[in-house]
């Protein structure tokens, strides 16, 4: 089992080191299939762990496996470790999995992109960090890979590097993450502290020991990396501008995984958060704030993978509700269908991207099933399943978030369930928005000259080489079957076995499921119609020009975020520099080296190199000192 | 002990030594000036003498040996210096030669 977990984690980076290090002795293609065959190779790592996992039993189920103890200070001890319980089993499985699939459909997807073997490089490292970061047995190794993972990002979002939006947009997702990771550091500084420990079943069983405030500030610092690393209010607004990233990337860090590992590290560090259950609440709010929000965002974007980077927002919010409310099982449930039809959606919007030479304004689409039929099937079950409709996957895990909110009650659960239920009214709104403006109505024309961040891809692909319907087929697949693995009423094994990790606090009851199943599946079935209606009238979805407005510049966050920090900071920064640094340092620093010049020419002249002056002068001084000698005496 | 007494060395080594003083200081040439300088040796060296005589000591006669021997190959270096300077036909007058450059 654990050699597995071992195999598994170090696949990937041995991919990466291999792509590094072989440099141009190995093709583009190679270095490609290096990364995809590693990463796969892990997937089957994870998959032995999984399989020897199911034989063992309860306890026998959580195994640490530690290589080398890492840092010791006194009594506390740090090692290069890894956990492998059922949580980490699910996530290895997820990330190697759909990361195995995006990998392959990057080969298809990057021919001909002039770095191939950095993408791939870089590919195989966010793997192996992502899984770093969902096997870490303590809590510092998971900071590390919560940090590699941005790295990664960071360098993905700005492949592109002769784009200056991709610049900026990894620059932005990068300030905002660290932010997030610095929460994070300090929460763990405190539970260094006090539990004195970071050894994860350990230092979990600790939490109920420390005092209130404490383990409030330890949540509220995790709370906070969790927000930034997936893109929740008010850490939100870089995932929308990393859709400068190729689409693969999006589909692999900005959807299936990398942006859920806040749900990952909130489920996993359950027992913190119960300890404070206010900042638990916290995060459940949050979530519903944002999936309401970014709902209303995405119903005015023009991009298609806009569009869908907040409908990947607006999801997690749906998982941050659930872990906020104790539904951890069914919050990692909907993390694993949503890598499944999120990924699927972005690779298909890829593969239009594609077809169309790197267009990506919805605008500039339409018509395109007759060209794509296959991508359009696809396109239709990751919608379906993003709205939730059944019996795809999207459908089992969002109502059963819906229905826990419910089954948890009072004023919060209301609150919580009513946004939910409004937020599965928007996103049949803005999914259906999304597929009829792309693929119905009259043909659109190809726009001849290719344009756009991913210009570099040769026009009229049709649906692409092999290596990337594969991939889509085998997503469509699980968004299509995914849901099945918890029927409520009927058998819920996935639940079961993530509760071995994290035993839920609320179990909805099969009638509320099956209640707030037909809510949701009414509202997202009238968002349709909704969709469907204004595409048809050739209307907008909001028609009121004030609300467009406020959505198109997505309620303004980043304006009031450059008012609020970036403003103040820069007029500070101004203002040292010319009040501080120019008259005070500089001039200084200039006065310092002019004086010394002056100095040394004044000096310059007593060197006359007359022989007989230098005579003199010893002269004279051995005769003062003669007499200062005399005299003191 | 005979002879003179202790002070009338040191009178005449203060002479001698004030003598090579002023040279160095005054003259011009070159090799007047080295004169000079082995003129204020030697004073230190008489005193040195003198006060070896008035201890009962031998240090300060060997000291004035190895005076001696740094005074002749100071010489050695100074008379060579001043004949290369002939050579080129370099003008021999301290005075001129104030710069490094040949």
């Amino acid at each position: 089992m654990v050699a597995g977990a071992w195999f598994c984690l170090l696949a990937p980076l041995a991919g990466a080191l291999a792509i590094t290090l072989a440099g141009e002795r190995i093709s583009r293609r190679q270095a490609g299939l290096v990364s995809t065959l590693t990463t796969f190779a892990a997937f089957g790592g994870a998959l032995v762990a999984f399989v020897a996992m199911w034989a063992r039993e309860g306890a026998e189920r959580e195994q640490l496996s530690t290589a080398y103890t890492w840092l010791a200070a006194g009594d506390f001890e740090v090692g290069l470790q890894i956990l492998v319980d059922p949580l980490s089993a699910v996530m290895m499985l997820v990330v190697s999995g759909v990361g195995g699939l995006i990998v392959w459909y990057s080969l298809g997807y990057m021919a001909g992109d002039d770095e191939e073997r950095r993408y791939f490089a870089y590919m195989s490292l966010f793997v192996f960090s992502m899984l770093l970061l969902v096997e870490a047995g303590n809590l510092l190794l998971l900071l590390v890979g919560w940090g590699l993972v941005g790295l990664a990002s960071y360098l993905l979002i700005g492949f592109w590097h002769h784009r200056p939006e991709a610049v900026a947009a990894a620059k932005k997702a990068f300030v905002m993450n660290a932010i997030g990771d610095a929460t994070f550091a300090l929460g763990l500084v405190l539970l260094v502290w006090q539990a004195r420990t970071l050894e994860l079943p350990a230092v979990l069983e600790e939490a109920d020991g420390l005092s209130g405030t404490i383990v409030t500030l330890v949540a509220l610092g995790l709370l906070g990396g969790a927000l930034a690393k997936s893109a929740q209010l008010p850490l939100h607004t870089w995932l929308p501008d990393a859709m400068e990233g190729p689409t693969p990337v999006s589909a692999l860090i900005h959807a299936a995984t990398m942006v859920t590992a806040g749900v990952y590290l909130l489920v996993r560090a359950h027992p913190i958060f119960e300890a404070a259950p206010d900042v638990q609440h916290l995060a459940a709010g949050l979530g519903a704030a944002t999936l309401l929000l970014a709902g209303l965002v995405a119903l005015v974007q023009w991009d298609i993978k806009r569009v869908i980077a907040y409908s990947t927002m607006s999801q997690i919010g749906y998982m941050f509700l659930a872990a906020g409310i104790g539904a951890y099982g069914f919050a990692i449930f909907h993390l694993v269908t949503h890598a499944f039809f999120k990924a699927l959606l972005f690779l298909a919007a890829g593969v239009v991207i594609h077809h169309l030479a790197g267009e990506q304004d919805i605008r500039r689409m339409g018509g395109l099933r007759a060209a794509l039929p296959r991508t359009h099937v696809a396109f239709l079950v990751g919608t379906a399943a993003l709205v939730g409709l059944p019996p795809l996957a999207g459908f089992w895990s969002k109502d059963a978030i819906l229905a826990s909110a419910l089954a948890s009650g009072g004023a919060l659960g209301w609150t919580l369930f009513s946004a939910g239920l409004l937020g599965a009214l928007l996103t049949g709104a803005y999914a259906f928005r999304l597929y009829y403006a792309v693929f119905r109505g009259p043909p659109a024309e190809v726009t001849p000259e290719p344009h756009g961040p991913e210009a570099a891809h040769e026009p009229a692909h049709g649906e692409g080489p092999l290596s990337m319907l594969v991939p889509v087929g085998a997503l469509t697949v699980l968004s299509t079957l995914g849901g099945l693995l918890s029927v409520p009423g009927v058998w819920h094994p996935f639940t079961h076995w993530v509760s071995e990790t994290a035993e839920a606090l609320v179990e909805p009851s099969t009638g509320e499921d099956y209640l707030t199943s037909l809510a949701a599946v009414t509202l997202g079935l009238a968002g349709l119609w909704l969709a469907r209606r204004a595409f048809v009238s050739g209307r907008q979805l909001v028609t009121s020009p004030g609300a467009w407005r406020a959505l198109e510049h997505k309620l303004y966050f980043d304006e009031l975020y450059d008012a609020l920090f970036y403003r103040p900071a820069a007029a500070l920064a101004g203002a040292l520099r010319r009040e501080v640094e120019e008259p005070v340092v500089e001039r200084s620093l200039d006065e310092l080296g002019a004086g010394t010049l002056e100095l040394g020419g004044g000096v310059a002249r007593v060197q006359s190199g007359l022989l007989r002056t230098y005579a003199l002068a010893v002269a004279l001084a051995v005769f003062v000192l003669v007499l200062v000698f005399v005299a003191v005496r | 002990m005979s002879g003179p007494g202790i002070g009338w060395y040191l009178i005449v080594a203060a002479l001698l030594f004030g003598t090579g003083a002023l040279g160095v200081m005054l003259r011009r040439s070159p090799l007047i000036v080295l004169l000079s300088l082995e003129l204020m040796l030697n004073a230190a060296n008489l005193t040195l003498i003198a006060f070896a005589r008035q201890h009962g000591s031998l240090d300060g006669q060997v000291f004035a040996l190895a005076v001696m021997a740094v005074a002749a190959a100071e010489v050695a270096i100074g008379l060579g210096l001043i004949v290369a300077m002939a050579r080129r036909g370099l003008p021999l007058d301290v005075d001129q030669a104030s710069s490094l450059r040949g």
